[in-house]
């Protein structure tokens, strides 16, 4: 693990390695190398994109992507994590890189909002019709949403009343 | 375009479709030119409500998220808790845990045999299995007090003991189930009509399921021995003596054969379970769940669940809820991307046959 | 991979007859149910609809609380009387919502709200899916026998009695019945000197243990002062004392005093303590004023402006430092005047200093003198100064004197005993007794385990290494001793011999006119057949106690001498020997008011506050409606 946390850091400036916990390993790149960091980590043997998760950090006005990748013989598994801007975010697609990254991006798209360069599929994935700004970036409030959406649907009681009269 | 090309909506009506999915199929003929695979039937937003709830309030959540199968994801988000907080479990909770993840996969492979079989008209064996499946959820109810939904993992162990007597009637149902194999075996697994249906049909090779994210009997059935229990071994399985099987033909007919002989592996595993189970403590308290606050940190947790690798990536910002949690859900991959690949010059009446031997469970990909 | 490859392209090609085998089944029992002839009985565990054991349930609404789905409200009850640690409210479940976790019973401290076996409903009305579970002891005829039970006319209201399921279990629970230990002086060590008993928790201690806390606020009713307990103890677990003090000072000026010597009726009632350890409520208010020592840095109470108006209290005990304190913070001009030579009153005299070290009250005091408040100590109302005066020279007049008299058995001889008061008050202020080797105390209250204790460790300190004995007296068997059962068991641990039951008759002379020993018979009964002190005796069974000294601690009564006969007699009491006051703790004397040992019948230091706080609202009121 060391071995590889140095090769990175020899190979990709800014880029830093950190144990967490055993066989997991984090690795933070500035946005302009994630994925050169991903093409070699792919090249030495990490051939999987298990997922790509995405962390809204409002506070601090950034996202956070964080790829998940791993080999198939070793038990180590790698997240490699970079921030990126939270206003009007891009970034470039993995899919040259992993094939199956385009379904991941896809979805952060819709939950998140942010923009992939160069994937040809951003269409939505889970949500019909929705109006909202992306329902998982931490400024939307779920309760809020859900009561001003179904509070004025009546209840079954209310809904048997209007019938009769 | 071809003139005779047609826009065919397969599901999530559709009789041959099992599940809440909807696959948008360009046919001509018989054949399939593209296939979109449409989710977000059962989209409820699981990972955003566990940002409104406490660590322990989500439980009877997030096993909500798959109804077949749902103590993988309970003990993922069990040992992602217990990693952030950074609790160590008994030794007796660890190989009751053992116990229910086999129970589990025992279960859903029996699911997932009734829904194939009756899918490709074998009725008779997938009556079997969903009466044999039965039993095995009257175990459930009798270890944690409900057939579907266990809520059964906590941080720290397991809610409850084992009740007196379950060790027998587990192995009862074990030897039953295992003498009813040849009788699978004879109607479905080594039946023509199966092999006729199945052999060739939906191919990958390993090269593709490696890099498209396969993980699980897509692997297997392309003879990659991939399986979490051996590579990472969680609760007690690096104390089980086990095989991984695996398959060498990548197709339908190879990754059910590998479920087959999961379900045998699986029995023996229980009865070493039984056998080997330690005495003790099942449950390390927790904090008071009201004051609960777990340290910043982010960890990515993994299981094997029956179909494959089932995740969790989850952040913690010091707070007494997750800050986020991100599932990696193995019919995420297997449903949305190979599936769609697969799907392409398949024949219509083979939607099912392929989308069945994927294993894809529909509330996995929506969460 | 060799041994489970039994399927091989020939097998399978070779046996298209073979599925034919599965007709045997055609020839064996179904394995499906037989709908409704044979009902299926759910596991022992099974997690069905709710039950709740209204006796055991105390509304703490726990279960409202961590329900993931808001499926639980808490409902009055107006049948049910609400008293302290009970509240009136019971769950009400919506089944609409409920996903049957069982989060509810692993949470509930008391136990009582279970769940069964039951899972069918059947109903005509839509409403009825909400719920208020209820147990069999109570609501018999929503029951129906087992014979007669059957899944058609199965239905929330009327299910089958006895028919638990997932069930509380205590180690299993969702919250912690173990208190964190609190590290004490051993009895060994402890009773050959005066060195405190309790050494306190620490930072990492106060925060496990306040983070047994459950919220439910059930203390905070029992509290006589109503403090914010679950508010300051969140605090202490936050790890910010000084939040957690700025909380206790709303309600209580004595947060070191309290801290030790409460008498805590928040923790008898504390959910958690029903079937485990009570939190350590007192523990934990003792630690945040340990951990932040200059309150007013920490607090930075703002002052309002200035009244003008004057006030006099009368004695700086509990109840007049409290009333000076919320006073003081109303902007009036507070001067308090006390025999002592310093602040405390009963504090200062009673507790012994193993219990209350003089700095703590120090402490408590000069916060409040901080805060402005005129202390005029040495200065006996009635002597020092005359009570009409101050009628004359002060708005108005709060009087907390408290019980500052012994009262005596008045027994033969009782005269050459020692009186509880005296001899702690010269323990404490003056140079301490000289004791004897062999006491004997009569009393069964915790002023006795006090004078007890104080008289051990005096003999330990006069005679070391000496044989010495304390002995002591009490009307009261072990079941009904007053005194409380950690002091009974901490006295015994230190060697103080105890004779329950046995009344004295007479103090037995020497021809010296020297303490021999108490001559006592024995108790038939403490009370009569209304409750009321009236003990009987067999007059037949005697023992005779040798000792040379002799303390009586049988209790204590108010001195009211400074009070002018003529004003006297215009003091109104209660038919319980109280001073009668009214909802603003005014008594029947106009612009005097009162609170304390005198007024209520708990005679402890945090209902003294809850008067002072009382009667500071009603002086207050009176004192803007002057203008």
């Amino acid at each position: 693990m060391d071995k590889l946390v140095g090769l990175l850091k020899g190979i990709f400036k800014d880029t830093d390695g950190e144990s967490l916990g055993k066989n997991r390993l984090r690795v933070t790149a500035p946005r302009g190398s994630v994925l050169a960091v991903l093409d070699y980590l792919k090249a030495s043997g990490f051939y999987q994109l298990k997922s790509i998760s995405c962390v809204d950090w409002m506070d601090e006005n950034e996202f956070e992507l964080v790829y998940h990748v791993a080999s198939m013989e070793s038990p180590l598994h790698l997240m490699v994590k970079t921030r990126i801007a939270r206003d009007n975010a891009t970034f470039p697609t993995a899919i040259p890189i992993f094939k199956n990254a385009g379904i991941f991006e896809r979805e952060i798209h819709e939950l998140f909002g942010v923009e992939f360069e160069g994937n040809p599929d951003l269409a939505p994935l889970f949500l019909e019709n929705w109006k909202e700004i992306p329902p998982f970036r931490k400024d939307f409030n779920m309760r809020e949403y859900v009561k001003e959406t179904y509070d004025s649907i009546p209840s079954f009681e209310e809904y048997q009343w209007q019938k009769e009269n | 375009m071809a003139e005779r090309e047609l826009e065919l909506i397969f599901g999530p009506q559709h009789l041959g479709m099992v599940g809440n999915l909807s696959i948008s199929l360009n046919v001509e003929g018989d054949t399939i030119l593209s296939a979109r695979v449409n989710p977000g039937y059962l989209h409820r937003g699981f990972e955003k409500l566990m940002e409104y709830r406490n660590w322990i309030q989500n439980f009877p959540l997030v096993c909500r998220i798959n109804m077949i199968e749902s103590e993988p994801v309970e003990m993922v988000y069990a040992m992602a808790v217990e990693s952030l907080a950074g609790i160590e479990v008994p030794e007796r909770a660890h190989y009751i845990r053992t116990m229910i993840q086999e129970m589990s996969r025992l279960s859903c492979h029996l699911t997932a045999a009734w829904a194939y079989t009756s899918i490709l008209g074998f009725d008779t064996p997938a009556q079997w299995a969903m009466g044999d499946r039965d039993y095995l959820l009257d175990l459930f109810e009798e270890l944690t007090g409900a057939r579907v939904y266990h809520i059964y993992n906590m941080p720290g162990g397991v809610r409850r003991d084992l009740p007196e007597g379950f060790e027998d009637k587990l192995l009862a149902f074990l030897d039953a189930v295992a003498g009813r194999l040849p009788d699978y075996n004879s109607t479905f697994f080594e039946n023509r009509l199966f092999f006729e249906r199945a052999s060739g049909i939906g191919k990958i090779s390993a090269q593709d399921a490696v890099a498209l994210g396969g993980t699980g009997q897509v692997l297997r059935g392309c003879g990659i021995k991939h399986d979490i229990r051996k590579l990472e071994p969680y609760a007690a399985y690096g104390d089980m003596d086990f095989e991984i099987p695996t398959r060498e033909g990548g197709d339908a007919f190879s990754r059910v054969l590998v479920i087959r002989d999961e379900m045998v592996q699986s029995v023996s595993i229980l009865k070493q379970c039984i056998e080997k189970m330690p005495s003790g403590k099942v449950y390390e308290k927790t904090p008071n769940p009201f004051k609960w606050k777990i340290p910043k940190g982010e960890t990515y947790v993994r299981v094997e669940s029956a179909r494959g690798e089932f995740g969790l990536y989850l952040v913690s910002n010091g707070g007494n809820r997750p800050y986020r949690a991100h599932f990696k859900t193995p019919s995420f991959v297997h449903g949305l991307v190979i599936l769609e690949k697969l799907l392409q010059g398949a024949n219509i009446a083979d939607v099912g046959n392929i989308m069945l031997s994927l294993y894809v469970i529909a509330p996995e990909i929506d969460r | 991979m060799t041994n489970n490859k039994t399927t091989t392209l020939k097998e399978a090609k070779g046996s298209i007859l073979t599925p034919f085998k599965a007709i045997k089944y055609l020839f064996q029992k179904p394995h499906t149910l037989r709908y409704p002839f044979e009902a299926k009985e759910p596991s022992l565990r099974y997690r069905g609809f709710h039950l709740n054991d209204w006796e055991k349930c105390t509304g703490c609404g726990n279960c409202a609380d961590i329900c993931p789905n808001q499926a639980i409200t808490m409902v009055k009850i107006e049948e049910i009387e609400a008293k302290p640690g009970r509240r009136n409210e019971r769950p009400e479940i919506d089944y609409g919502r409920c996903c049957f976790c069982g989060l509810c019973v692993d949470i509930c401290p008391p136990g009582s709200l279970r769940l069964s076996r039951d899972y069918i409903h059947i109903d005509h009305a839509t409403n009825s899916f909400k719920y208020i579970a209820r147990d069999e002891k109570t609501e018999a005829q929503s029951f129906v026998p087992a014979d007669t039970y059957s899944v058609l006319n199965a239905s929330l209201a009327h299910r089958k009695a006895d028919y638990e399921g997932f069930v509380s279990d205590l180690n299993h629970c969702l919250f912690e019945t173990e208190r964190v230990h609190m590290p004490e002086v051993e009895a060994g060590e402890r009773k050959l000197s005066f060195m405190e008993q309790v050494i306190g928790y620490n930072r990492e201690e106060a925060r496990k243990e306040a983070e047994r806390c459950l919220e439910c606020k059930l203390c905070e009713e029992a509290c006589p002062a109503h403090m914010k307990i679950s508010d300051y103890i969140d605090a202490i677990y936050e790890d910010k004392p000084d939040e957690s003090m700025r909380k206790i000072l709303e309600d209580n000026p004595l947060p070191s005093i309290c801290g030790r010597i409460c008498t805590r009726h928040c923790e008898k009632v504390c959910s958690v303590g029903i079937r485990g350890e009570a939190l350590a409520i007192r523990w934990l208010k003792r630690y945040a004023a340990d951990a932040v020592r200059d309150y007013k840095k920490a607090v930075e109470q703002a002052m309002p402006e200035p009244t003008g108006k004057k006030v006099a209290v009368i004695g700086a005990g509990p109840a007049g430092l409290s009333l000076a304190y919320f006073l003081r913070l109303r902007g009036h001009n507070i001067t308090v005047y006390d025999a002592l030579p310093a602040g405390g009153g009963t504090m200062l005299i009673g507790p012994p200093l193993y219990r209350l070290p003089r700095e703590a009250i120090e402490r408590d005091v000069s916060y409040i003198e901080s805060l402005g408040v005129e202390f005029r100590f040495n200065t006996k109302v009635g002597e020092d100064v005359m009570f009409e005066d101050l009628l004359n020279e002060y708005d108005a007049v709060f009087i907390g004197i408290g019980t500052s008299k012994s009262r005596s058995t008045g027994i033969k001889n009782s005269d050459k005993c020692v009186l509880a008061l005296d001899f702690l008050r010269q323990n404490k202020l003056g140079k301490g007794t000289k004791v004897s080797r062999r006491i004997i105390v009569i009393g069964g209250g915790n002023v006795a385990m006090d004078v007890a204790r104080v008289a051990l460790r005096q003999q330990n300190i006069q005679y070391p290494g000496e044989e010495t004995e304390i002995k002591t007296v009490s009307l009261e068997d072990w079941d009904i001793m007053p005194a409380s059962d950690d002091e009974i068991q901490e006295a015994k641990e230190e060697g103080v011999q105890f004779n329950p039951a046995w009344g004295p008759e007479e103090v037995v002379l020497d021809d010296e006119g020297n303490i021999k020993g108490l001559l006592c018979k024995k108790v038939k009964s403490v009370f009569d057949e209304n409750g009321r002190f009236a003990p009987t005796f067999y007059e037949d069974q005697k023992m005779l106690l040798e000792g040379d000294m002799v303390i009586e601690a049988i209790g204590q009564a108010p001195d009211f001498s400074f009070i002018p006969e003529g004003l006297f007699k215009e003091l109104k009491f209660t038919p319980r020997r109280k001073v009668d006051v009214d909802e603003n703790g005014m008594t029947s004397i106009p612009k005097v008011f009162a609170g304390g040992d005198i007024v209520n019948t708990n005679l402890d230091a945090i209902t003294a506050i809850a008067d002072a706080k009382r009667a500071a609202q009603g002086i207050d009121n009176f004192l803007r409606k002057e203008d």
